[in-house]
């Protein structure tokens, strides 16, 4: 069967991208435009995996990620962080480092935008198989 | 002949065994003279006091003779009596007369009446009466007259002869009169011998006092005159000792003792007079002695050698091949006040010029007039040489301080500006004497952290960036402090040197804007790549997969992407290229309807209403229309961008409005929208910044500020989150305060 991946983003190009990727790799696919869908997609449909926009209207995706975190039906589920920002570009801003401080766990990983194919897939095969 | 005897003479007359013997014998002769005169004058007054004596007794004795005569009636006895008296050695004559001074009998014969000579006798009208024995000298001084008066006693008046009545006090008076002449003779003769003693006694006295002179005073002297004339041609040497005891010879002694000393100075006055001849000789500076007419009286051995026999010549002559003394001639100067002078000169040596240091000092004679001068020159060409490139350096090093490109300042112990270059009196003004801080920054304290203190005390160069206050400007400067030091090494002063900063900071701060616009323009850049590759993929996707759908899909994320670009591109040339304005007189009212009409649309289809509040006594002005519409476009834009996608059910207004303030054109831009955190505040006019996600470019907000400035004007915003936010732009609306501009852009 199939794993299941919830791809969160509020620009629609990029959730297009997405998701042909990953169906193109044989996983299936469920997708939610800000933080509160995000949350719903995630306890109803149960997903292996979620691919997380940091940057998002209603919800960020950092807000969105500490409730994942803090809810003890979905704190498991591995969360792949997708970011525009770099440490290169941003260096007064380093949101592992800031993530971290927050004494929860942090994201199984983080993807730069724009996203490598490769290291996103390989990535996700690390973490679901 | 004549006259050398009257030069004898006249030596004679001054010489010292003269003048002795003849005031010796002339006071041995008064002393004689007034010695003798007082005791032969009181010989001859005991004498004649004697004499008076005898002839009182003797006229006692007559007077007692006639007046027995009378008692006895017996006047040829009484005659005979005093005619025997009257014959006596010394008796010049008897005289008996009556109380009325008739002449009754004299031993001198009688021929005629003769009565007593009355005038002798002053007090002859008393002759009646006056008893008193009494004497007188006669007028001649040749006799001596005793007066005695013959009283009428009770015997007289009561006898028988020729009683005279009782009431007659005298009867008659007898005039006794002694002769003086032998007495007088023998006191001439005293006289005589007197003087002839003294006389003799001042002849002995004189001979005896010359001839001590001659024989035992002047060989002596001649003997010193001798040997001063010999100490006097420097031949004198006292040998041996001199004999005697007394006072002349004690004299000798104190003279050879004199003249030993004499010759002692005179042969160290000799020595230190070769060591200062050889001094002037040898010491290796050129030495003249100069006179009144600048004649050279002497020199030394240095000058002689390099000028040549100068003696006599003219000193200008000498050194320097003049016809006429120099002008400011030191030798001159210290002839009219007698000091020394120094001056630098430049003389003619072996066909070159060179320098010598001339300095003169006076010779006085004994009266302290200036007699000669002497000139000593010393040859400084070297010295000279270097001095003048000391002096070439200094002036270089001067000319470093005043025109080196940065703020050069020496300050002292106390913050005190000593001196300033050129480019800091430019740009400060005038403040040598002022504190420094006072100076630079208008403080009046000493700074924190001051690098001229810390400088001061441990001398080594300190580095500070300050800012300092110039026309209420702020100036960035960095100063760099090094220690001045004098000969003793002590730091007296502490020299500034400091840069002006100000364009550099401005740089570094446009340099982090540049930095922070090409992170923007990055990401923005790596967001369209993002959408890009997705595209691409999605394309791919449905190339391979024949899923129409993902061609489609991917197709227009290809597109999108590109436009993107495609605006990204033209922003960022609007943005940073000189786009010429162009001006124009053009209704502000009509403009901001053309921009209002053209989002009227998309506002309404976002569920917005655009509102125009424009006020009507809005002239047309001088403005560039085309900069102004994409302006307010812009801020229309963003106002709609910050309505819509907010809360569906609640409508948002965007007013547009336009009016007058004083002599300004200020339009308004105004949204109920979302509002803007304070970070979004203060980035809004960054280049490359945007809160539109992929909507935007970064760059609306840094085009509508550079068209505004660009007018003269400025922009300014006020937002509250969740209120909204209103864009205010002000404008000059004079054509005055465009008219610099144009001429800019010209």
């Amino acid at each position: 069967m199939a794993k299941k991946i919830l791809v969160i983003d509020d620009e629609p190009d990029m959730v297009t991208f997405l998701t042909t990727l990953l169906e193109d790799h044989g996983y299936e696919t469920v997708t939610a435009m800000d933080g509160d869908e995000g949350l719903s997609q995630l306890r109803s449909q149960k997903p292996d995996l979620v691919s997380l926009d940091l940057l998002m209207p209603n919800k960020t995706g950092i807000k969105m990620f500490r409730e994942l975190r803090k809810d003890p039906d979905l704190c498991d589920t591995p969360v792949i962080m997708v970011t525009g920002f770099g440490t290169d570009d941003t260096p007064n801003m380093d949101f592992k480092k800031w993530i971290h401080e927050r004494s929860i766990k942090a994201p199984e990983a983080y993807i730069e935008k724009p996203v490598d194919k490769d290291a996103l897939l390989a990535a996700i095969k690390k973490i679901i198989g | 002949m004549f006259k050398s005897a009257i030069q004898w003479f006249n030596k004679f007359m001054h010489s010292l065994s003269f003048k002795l013997s003849f005031y010796a014998g002339l006071l041995m002769f008064l002393a004689i003279i007034v010695f003798s005169y007082h005791s032969i004058s009181s010989q001859e007054h005991s004498l004649i006091n004697k004499m008076i004596q005898e002839s009182l007794k003797d006229s006692e004795v007559i007077k007692a003779a006639i007046w027995n005569g009378m008692m006895t009636k017996e006047r040829d006895v009484i005659r005979q009596i005093v005619k025997a008296i009257g014959q006596q050695e010394g008796f010049k004559e008897i005289n008996i007369y009556d109380n009325k001074g008739e002449l009754h009998y004299s031993t001198k014969p009688i021929t005629t009446k003769t009565m007593m000579d009355l005038s002798a006798e002053p007090s002859m009208n008393d002759l009646r009466n006056d008893v008193r024995l009494r004497h007188r000298i006669s007028r001649d001084g040749h006799s001596i007259v005793v007066v005695n008066p013959l009283i009428n006693t009770v015997s007289c008046s009561t006898s028988g002869c020729h009683a005279s009545p009782d009431v007659e006090k005298i009867l008659g008076i007898l005039e006794v009169k002694l002769g003086l002449e032998n007495l007088n003779a023998e006191v001439s003769k005293n006289r005589k011998q007197t003087i002839i003693f003294a006389v003799s006694l001042f002849l002995m006295i004189s001979t005896a006092s010359g001839l001590g002179v001659v024989f035992f005073v002047n060989p002596k002297i001649r003997q010193l005159q001798d040997k001063a004339a010999k100490m006097a041609r420097g031949e004198y040497n006292p040998r041996g000792r001199n004999g005697g005891t007394d006072e002349m010879a004690e004299l000798i002694r104190s003279f050879d003792r004199m003249s030993i000393q004499i010759n002692q100075r005179t042969n160290e006055l000799d020595a230190s007079r070769k060591l200062y001849k050889s001094l002037f000789e040898e010491v290796p500076c050129y030495l003249t002695v100069v006179d009144r007419d600048f004649k050279i009286v002497r020199a030394n051995r240095a000058f002689t050698n390099e000028f040549g026999d100068q003696v006599g010549k003219n000193c200008f002559t000498g050194y320097k091949n003049r016809t006429e003394p120099c002008e400011n001639c030191s030798v001159a100067k210290t002839f009219e006040d007698g000091a020394v002078h120094q001056s630098e000169e430049i003389w003619r040596l072996h066909g070159r010029d060179c320098y010598v240091m001339v300095k003169t000092s006076p010779i006085f004679d004994n009266r302290g007039k200036v007699l000669e001068v002497l000139e000593m020159a010393v040859d400084v060409t070297l010295l000279k040489r270097l001095q003048l490139k000391l002096e070439r350096k200094q002036f270089e090093f001067k000319q470093l301080f005043s025109t080196v490109p940065c703020y050069l300042t020496v300050v002292d112990r106390d913050f005190n500006i000593v001196t300033t270059n050129d480019l800091f009196e430019r740009d400060f003004g005038e403040r040598i004497g002022r504190k420094c801080f006072e100076a630079y920054k208008n403080s009046d304290h000493k700074c924190d952290n001051c690098p001229v203190e810390k400088t001061f005390i441990d001398g080594a160069t300190h580095y500070s960036e300050e800012i300092w206050r110039r026309n209420g400007e702020e100036t960035y400067i960095v100063v760099y402090t090094a220690p001045i030091h004098n000969d003793e090494g002590e730091i007296v002063s502490v020299m500034e040197m400091s840069t002006n900063i100000t364009e550099v900071k401005r740089l570094q701060g446009e340099l982090a804007i540049l930095g922070e616009t090409i992170a923007g323009m990055s990401h923005t850049i790596k967001n369209i790549l993002s959408g890009l590759q997705g595209g691409v993929y999605v394309l791919d996707s449905g190339l391979k997969t024949s899923r129409e759908d993902k061609v489609r899909d991917g197709w227009a994320m290809v597109k999108k992407n590109v436009e993107k670009i495609s605006d990204l591109v033209k922003g960022i040339l609007y943005a940073s290229k000189e786009r010429t304005p162009e001006y124009k007189i053009y209704s502000p009212i009509q403009l901001l309807s053309e921009v209002c009409d053209l989002y009227e649309v998309k506002a309404r289809n976002e569920g917005i209403s655009l509102t125009r509040n424009f006020a009507q006594d809005v002239p047309p002005c001088f403005i560039d229309p085309a900069g102004i519409h994409s302006a307010v476009s812009n801020l229309v834009s963003n106002a709609i961008h910050a309505c819509k996608d907010l809360d569906e059910d609640q409508s948002h207004t965007i007013t547009v409005s336009c009016f007058m303030n004083s002599a300004n054109l200020v339009i308004e831009v105004k949204d109920d929208g979302a509002g803007m955190p304070e970070n979004v505040r203060d980035n809004l006019f960054k280049k490359f910044y945007s809160t539109k996600g992929s909507q935007g470019t970064g760059l609306g907000l840094v085009i509508t500020r550079k068209v505004i400035h660009e007018h003269g004007g400025n922009i300014r915003v006020e937002s509250e989150l969740g209120l909204g936010t209103t864009f205010i732009i002000e404008i000059p609306a004079k054509f005055e305060h465009i008219q610099p501009r144009l001429q800019e852009a010209c």
